[in-house]
């Protein structure tokens, strides 16, 4: 999975020849939403959830066939807090962030809409290695879709709507220490806005 | 199975399998931590069950600068914290021992004054540690400060005195965050007289279940 994230990570700053000016870029700022990362009951249940959190999305596609599809990578970074709630009663677990690479394959959907679908690697970053990251941070991979739109604003750049979902199976290595098993399915929905550098010449 | 039925299944195993839930572990090792007294009023028994509450978290701890008291508490407050996946306890190191929720003096356990309950531990011969709860006499209320005794009652150049002294400021500060008993099982770290020098996992699941069961002692002043 890596390998080729890398390779087209490579390949698309650089800009293959012929396809430079077919590049596109983009930057998007935004915020995320998530499902719970997790479900416990110690006695009563309690859940822990990442609160809706600013993030940054940066990517580039190149154009695959004449059909208006294209190939791209895109990566996020978010940061935010997490909480846990047991019996109505939230307690701040302390920041966390995220980033994410995601290969992606978009396609002309209706007008200035367009689909996009991907896979990809999601990476929790704990600011303090306790609680259920006790020991660090996780990888996890991840599937993801969603609808961009995009609309002229310069003559060289196009306002880029964003609308995301992807989903992962959470777990930690503290998690498993202590004797959770399976995984649990994480959903995350994300709203952005920003530029993106128009290929129509 | 006509083509649009296996589609269908296939969707349906997908969602399935991308909505199911960790599976919990089943926690059942551990042991009794409430403190069981003769009743306040009538026969019988009341078994009392404390732990901080959020709004007091972190603990404030004052320690006495002897005993290598000020190295080891945060060792064990970390010891502690380590029992908990959401934060349930934290405890800091504070320099006003007027405002602190628990103090801990290198020093024997004086006359009993400051407490209606003792709990003593640690009975070797390097070192002894005992814990004092003042509760009230309807068995409600922990007047506050908790006050812990570490006492190194050995030659100071004893080879085992580094290692009593820190497993003993770890065992009493077990008993300040709420494990008001001692453990029947000598590789616990709050057995009477503490051989390991760490918590074990009998004695971090203790602690993590007494913080998810309601308390019936409310810590009161400070």
């Amino acid at each position: 999975m890596r390998k080729p994230i890398l390779l087209l990570a490579l390949l698309l700053p650089a800009g293959v020849s012929g396809l430079g000016a077919q590049t596109e870029y983009y930057a998007r700022l935004g915020a995320v939403g998530a499902s719970n990362l997790l479900r416990d009951v110690i006695v009563n249940q309690i859940t822990v959830r990442q609160s809706i959190a600013p993030m940054l999305a940066l990517g580039a596609s190149l154009p695959i066939g004449a059909q208006g599809y294209r190939a791209g990578i895109e990566g996020t970074l978010v940061s935010g807090k997490f909480h846990s709630s047991e019996t109505g009663t939230e307690t701040d677990l302390g920041t966390i962030r995220t980033g994410s690479v995601m290969v992606d394959l978009e396609g002309p959907l209706y007008r200035d809409f367009r689909w996009r679908a991907g896979l990809g690697v999601l990476q929790y970053w704990p600011k303090d290695k306790e609680g259920i990251f006790g020991t660090g941070g996780t990888a996890r991979f991840l599937a993801g879709a969603g609808l961009d739109y995009r609309r002229p604003v310069l003559p060289a750049w196009d306002l880029m709507t964003s609308l995301r979902y992807d989903w992962h199976r959470f777990t930690t290595g503290e998690l498993e220490r202590r004797g959770f098993s399976q995984t649990q399915g994480v959903s995350r929905v994300s709203l952005s806005v920003g530029l993106s550098r128009s290929t129509r010449r | 199975m006509s083509r649009p039925m296996r589609w269908t299944a296939a969707a349906l195993v997908v969602a399935g399998a991308a909505c199911s839930d960790i599976a919990t572990p089943i926690r059942i090792d551990f042991y009794e931590w409430r403190l069981i007294v003769p009743k306040a009023s009538g026969s019988g028994e009341d078994s009392l069950t404390f732990h901080w509450p959020h709004s007091r978290i972190p603990v404030r701890i004052w320690v006495e600068d002897a005993a290598d008291l000020p190295g080891n508490m945060p060792k064990a407050i970390a010891a502690w914290r380590a029992a908990f996946l959401y934060h349930e306890f934290d405890a800091t190191v504070v320099s006003d021992s007027g405002t602190a929720d628990v103090i801990v003096r290198a020093s024997s356990a004086p006359g009993t004054q400051f407490a209606r309950v003792r709990l003593h531990s640690a009975l070797a011969p390097e070192c002894a540690g005992a814990t004092d709860l003042d509760i009230s006499d309807d068995h409600t209320q922990l007047r506050l400060p908790v006050r812990i005794f570490i006492n190194p009652s050995a030659d100071p150049n004893s080879p085992g005195l580094p290692e009593c002294l820190a497993l003993t400021t770890t065992h009493e500060l077990g008993h300040a965050l709420g494990i008001w008993r001692h453990s029947v099982t000598p590789t616990d770290l709050m057995f009477v007289d503490p051989v390991v020098t760490a918590p074990s996992d009998r004695d971090l699941a203790t602690a993590e279940m007494l913080y998810h069961v309601p308390a019936n002692v409310e810590a009161v002043g400070r």
